[in-house]
């Protein structure tokens, strides 16, 4: 285990990490031993409902929190013996952007500087790029109280980058936005990880995960249940769902083409859906065979499996439409 | 202590200061009520002053600045570790403790902001009172003494209250303790010298340390420069202090660890 720990280069590694909460019979283990490992330069998803791990386990990588058990290195430094370097090192946005409301994102901005012990002379210019490269140059001089959700996150954004941190860790960071700001929170996100950040974000969006992690892991119950790129998390659960719209009066011909390509799936009236068992490749020969049999096709749409799909598959429940 | 470190604890410090500045609903009433008291206890027992036992004074209002000195420094403090107990609450806190900035200076900050704050009041109230008749008999010394025991009372009262803050986490907790703070006020001699109380009363005045603290201030004002006021003013405060800031930097120290 140590070994591992040593020997490796990535920016954010975790062994077994453990927190439990409590003692004895009312004992809550609400991190259970998480592996963890996020190469250089990518962006790492965390997903799980609300109440799985995903904050304390980040609240230990980031020492806000101790561990009760297994280890975790970021950046190169532990994080329970080397606490100030991983600090020096990592910027961090917490859930609920904690920003004071009677200060302006300027005044927070040179705040934070001095709290990292920026040189002086930099501060006015780094405030200044910072707010440009948010969106909130215009805001700057305005107090926090009278933003809006999205650009709180953006404020709470640029703090966390006011030291040029080479590993970003965003905890839920668009929960409660609208479509608009997470949008644009994401582009920010890429922009960021394309300069060479690295970020492991936690969220309760599969979309989100979807979009922006090279690689994810799902948590539940403080156990990582699954873990991979979404692409081969999805392919994993199985064949993806081809829909095909075809006349009424062929519907019966087209169902014994499409039996041949894979099991049929229930969907809405008017249109057939065969799970394809050789995946997208599959598509053209479906083609083929339906044009072969001299059916019209008014549709056809492919849908992979989604991270739900992933999640149900890793937990027996459903993410999405849980509360 | 490093330029860097120094440079933390001034920034924390301006925002504390600033904090306060920009809530008229936090600084109206701890300026506005203390006068407010002064007023009606001017107009309705100023002929108290003639009652057998009262302290030697010019008028009422000689009398009572002292109460309200420490009453609107007491009431403002709880300002500050309520704002604390909210960096808690909101997260700012645990913004802080993610900076490379010594963990001291979230209390620091908000006790400097606490002290600017008394200072400032004690000066408020003298100048406010002044056109109205008010005279400091131990003159610009024994004000600047008066300036720097408001400045020290707002530091006892809160790290007293920061250590509150900082074990509950609870802003509301901390503001909870407010009619705690009215009690102590009253069954002090804040408002009645303690010469002329009787029984109970009077043996709760004389247990109460805010009567001790009152009475530096009273004497100050309606005695001449001594050194004994100077001290009780100044040393009362302090004592309390230096206890309050033990409690907190232990509260502080295990919240830190707790985590």
């Amino acid at each position: 285990m140590t070994t591992l720990l040593s020997d490796t280069s990535a920016p954010i590694v975790a062994v077994g990490l453990e927190r439990t909460f409590g003692s004895g019979e009312r004992a809550i283990r609400a991190v259970d031993g998480v592996d963890l490992s996020v190469e250089p330069g990518e962006i790492f998803g965390f997903l799980g409902p609300n109440g799985a791990g995903k904050s304390t386990t980040v609240r230990m990588l980031t020492t806000l929190l101790r561990p009760t058990g297994g280890s975790a290195k970021v950046a190169g430094f532990d994080v329970a013996t080397q606490s100030d370097e991983v600090r020096r090192s990592i910027g961090v946005a917490l859930q609920d952007a904690a920003i004071d409301p009677l200060m302006t994102g300027a005044e927070l901005l040179h705040l934070q500087a001095v709290l990292y012990g920026l040189p002086k002379a930099d501060h006015t210019a780094r405030v200044g790029e910072l707010l440009e490269r948010v969106g909130l140059s215009a805001a700057g001089d305005r107090r926090v109280g009278t933003y809006s959700g999205g650009m709180r996150r953006r404020l709470d954004l640029a703090l966390a980058l006011i030291h040029e941190p080479s590993v970003l860790f965003l905890d839920e960071p668009t929960t409660g936005l609208d479509p608009m700001s997470r949008m644009a929170l994401w582009d920010e996100i890429r922009r960021l990880n394309n300069d060479g950040t690295t970020v492991l974000l936690t969220t309760q969006y599969l979309e989100e995960a979807d979009q922006l992690a090279d690689r994810v892991a799902i948590i539940d119950h403080g156990r990582i249940v699954s873990r991979g790129r979404p692409d081969e998390l999805k392919a994993a659960v199985g064949a993806p769902t081809l829909f095909v719209a075809v006349d009424p009066a062929q519907v019966n011909t087209a169902s014994e083409v499409l039996t041949r390509f894979g099991e049929l799936r229930p969907t809405a009236e008017g249109t057939l859906g065969v799970g394809l068992a050789e995946g997208a490749a599959g598509v053209s020969a479906v083609v083929r065979a339906l044009d072969d049999a001299g059916i019209g096709v008014h549709h056809l749409e492919l849908n992979a499996p989604s991270l739900d799909d992933v999640f149900a598959d890793a937990t027996g429940h459903r993410l999405e439409g849980a509360s | 202590m490093s330029t860097a470190t120094a440079q933390q604890l001034v920034a924390l410090s301006k925002r504390s200061v600033q904090s306060i500045l920009r809530q008229p609903s936090v600084v109206v009433p701890s300026m506005v009520f203390p006068l407010f008291f002064v007023a009606l206890g001017t107009s309705s027992f100023g002929r108290a002053i003639s009652i057998p036992g009262f302290p030697v004074v010019d008028s009422f209002l000689d009398f009572a600045l002292a109460g309200s000195v420490v009453q609107g420094v007491l009431f403002g403090s709880i300002t500050s570790a309520t704002a604390l107990a909210t960096d808690i609450e909101t997260g700012f806190f645990d913004r802080l403790l993610l900076t490379p900035s010594p963990r001291v200076g979230i209390l620091v900050g908000r006790l400097a902001g606490a002290m600017v704050y008394g200072f400032a009041q004690t000066v408020f109230f003298v100048v406010v009172l002044l056109p109205f008749g008010l005279s400091i008999k131990s003159g610009v010394l024994g004000l600047i003494a008066m300036m720097v025991g408001g400045l020290l009372t707002a530091l006892a009262v809160g790290a007293v209250m920061s250590a509150m803050a900082l074990r509950t986490g609870s802003s509301e907790a901390v503001q909870g303790s407010f009619p705690l703070l009215f009690v102590l006020l009253f069954f002090s001699s804040a408002f009645f010298p303690r010469q002329t109380m009787d029984g109970i009363y009077r043996r709760i005045a004389d247990l109460n340390p805010v009567s001790y603290l009152v009475e530096g201030f009273r004497s100050l004002t309606i005695g001449d420069l001594s050194t004994v006021a100077v001290a009780q003013t100044i040393a009362i405060p302090a004592a309390i202090a230096v206890g309050g800031l033990g409690i907190s930097m232990r509260s502080l120290r295990r919240r830190v660890a707790a985590s």
